[in-house]
């Protein structure tokens, strides 16, 4: 992916490798054993950052629209007034070991005051503000909001609470961000002569520098596990769906669409789904592609037929939204597949955005990563920088 | 196995690039620190490996390791990575479920009131039409109360367990209280009758009355009037 950081703005279309970063950089250290080319790999860079932003930003911006949109009914369904009482919710816990910052105390003043530290949490964990301890806020306010709520939830409060407590083992605030901007604003003030890597100004490194080293190899690796984890999870969830579904004699022969279509409680515009239920063919054609393509996710990711295929997923997710009225569900489906987009397709379009915004001008490619206050930062790392660190150690 | 040289997620974002240092000017940390990460790295792919392939057992169709290591799998997975992605498969739900409401009052004289049905689905489908974005308490609360119930009970309205214990008190609540916020009055218990309406297969025109079923459910009583 981010290998060809010289080439990534440049180009319209990222390299296919898609989830294949952990493919090991051929310009790294050459390893000594599998093991050893593994953990350079994993602590050599944090990848995927943009995808981590976006993601961020993502389930920050869903669970704060989400809490908003549930404030006149936030009484029922996670305080003490709920028909799932306080008494119900301990008695569950203790059946199945969850836990909950709700079950602190039940009364009306404490939840509503967590329920505004959610709020508050949602809007900076978006903005990406210490993002670090924010997103670990984050990960215990929604798991505490589901776990009390727990027979009210569907498949996107739980694929939010899943990428919540990934996203909280990642770096995810290092782009778009209130952080980055505060760590880009440092660095100018310093200027040019700044960034010494800790431990190289005397020339024998004291340990608390070694141990900052180590501490950023260790959160580097870490981040790079949790991505790959959210990737797989986002691929197990497409593929246990796409198996049970092989199963379902709707499925099979076509029908399962119109069944969907005309559930009550999905059905927000009664008009909209008869219309769409009405042409049979139709249907039928996109209930087998709903299937393969969620059969296929998992093996479409490491060719540019994933483009096509996630274009696919999302306008399947529109439809859902629009058509089913679960718009927080499809939006918690959309921001996962956006972990596939490399780091290369990311600053592609958020350059195209930005020359949207500049009107037609468009600076000649390559250009647009030199500019100040362009937030591109690999193309501040020509191949040396990143590729030549592991000399050091031979 | 290298050092890190100058940690790169601490300039990337930031300044210019800076060509790469001597090698000399490299900390190495000493051995011992060195294996610790290594130690933790290998611990942290493990648990990352270990994860992914639980959570894929969990979510599965049945299948014979699921079977044969379902303990170790519930132990990793639950409580906070539990998840279902069956959605609306092997088959959707091919039914709409409507479930109403009567409320019973016992008079001083030893007499009973009984109020007429009153239909909870349709406050849901009702709060649903035209909107948007529809809330968790219009889409998921009875239904998924509903469901649970039946799961925990079975066919039968007598409770066998603590959970079914839970989900009865749960159902009635949910109807206890909607019922109290659209019908003035008190009362001091609740009773559901549940119809299920097949949805017509294509072409089909109606569904004939016959193929409603309908669940009368007992009288439970509330505490709270």
């Amino acid at each position: 992916m981010s290998t060809h950081n010289e080439q990534a703005t440049a180009r319209p279309v990222p390299s296919p490798r898609g989830v294949g970063q952990s493919v090991a950089d051929p310009a790294t250290e050459p390893p000594d054993t599998p093991f050893g080319a593994l953990r350079s790999v994993l602590t050599g860079r944090a990848r995927h950052l943009y995808g981590a932003a976006v993601l961020r930003v993502g389930y920050g911006l869903l669970y704060l629209v989400f809490l908003l949109r549930e404030f006149p009914h936030r009484d029922e369904i996670w305080g003490p007034g709920s028909p799932w009482t306080p008494a119900l919710t301990r008695q569950l816990f203790d059946q199945t070991g969850w836990v909950s910052v709700l079950t602190l105390s039940d009364s009306r003043l404490y939840f509503e005051a967590v329920y505004a530290l959610a709020m508050l949490t949602a809007a900076l964990f978006l903005l990406g503000w210490h993002t670090r301890v924010v997103s670990v806020v984050f990960a215990v306010l929604v798991a505490s909001f589901h776990a009390k709520a727990i027979f009210v939830t569907d498949g996107g409060d739980n694929l939010i609470l899943l990428m919540a407590l990934y996203l909280s083992c990642t770096a995810c605030g290092r782009r778009w961000s209130l952080d980055a901007r505060r760590a880009k604003r440092r660095a100018a003030a310093k200027g040019h002569a700044a960034p010494v890597p800790p431990g190289a100004e005397a020339g024998r490194p004291g340990l608390r520098q070694q141990l900052t080293l180590c501490r950023e190899e260790l959160t580097t690796a870490l981040h790079n596990c949790a991505m790959v984890v959210i990737a797989v999870q986002v691929c197990v969830l497409y593929g246990a769906a796409g198996l049970f579904k092989v199963q379902g004699g709707a499925w099979g022969n076509g029908t399962a669409l119109h069944y969907v279509l005309n559930l009550d409680l999905f059905r927000p515009w009664p008009a909209l789904s008869s219309l769409v239920d009405s042409h049979e063919v139709l249907l039928t054609v996109i209930c087998y592609l709903t299937v393969l393509s969620q059969v296929a996710f998992p093996f479409v990711l490491f060719g540019r037929l994933k483009y096509p295929v996630l274009g696919l997923m999302l306008a399947t997710h529109l439809s859902i939204a629009a058509l089913m009225g679960l718009p927080l569900f499809s939006g918690a489906m959309i921001v996962a597949d956006a972990v596939f987009l490399s780091d290369g397709a990311y600053r592609w379009l958020a350059g195209a955005a930005r020359g949207r915004l500049r009107g037609r001008r468009r600076p000649p490619e390559g250009v647009d990563d030199a500019r100040p206050g362009h937030d591109a930062p690999e193309a501040a790392h020509p191949a040396g920088t990143d590729h030549g660190e592991p000399v050091g150690a031979r | 196995m290298k050092a890190a040289g100058p940690v790169p997620e601490k300039t990337e974002g930031e300044a210019p690039a800076e060509p790469p240092r001597p090698v000399s000017e490299h900390p190495r940390p000493p051995r011992l620190l060195r294996g610790t990460v290594s130690l933790i790295v290998a611990l942290l792919v493990v648990v990352a490996s270990v994860h992914t392939v639980m959570v894929f057992f969990h979510v599965a169709p049945r299948n014979a390791v699921s079977q044969r290591y379902g303990e170790q799998i519930d132990a990793w997975v639950y409580p906070f990575f539990e998840q279902d992605w069956r959605l609306f498969a092997p088959n959707p739900a091919s039914a709409n479920v409507q479930i109403s409401v009567k409320t019973r009052q016992e008079m001083p004289d030893g007499a009973t009131r009984e109020s007429d049905w009153f239909d909870l689905t349709a406050l849901d489908t009702s709060a649903v039409r035209h909107h948007v974005f529809p809330s968790h308490t219009a889409q998921n609360t009875l239904r998924r109360a509903w469901s649970a119930y039946v799961d925990a009970h079975g066919a039968e309205d007598v409770p066998h367990s603590d959970r079914a214990v839970m989900l009865r008190d749960y159902l009635r609540n949910i109807a206890a209280d909607r019922v109290a916020e659209h019908r003035p009055g008190p009362f001091d218990a609740v009773r559901l009758r549940v119809e299920t309406v097949p949805i017509a297969a294509h072409g089909a025109q109606q569904v004939s009355p016959n193929a409603v079923e309908t669940r009368d459910l007992p009288w439970w009583e509330v505490s709270q009037g």
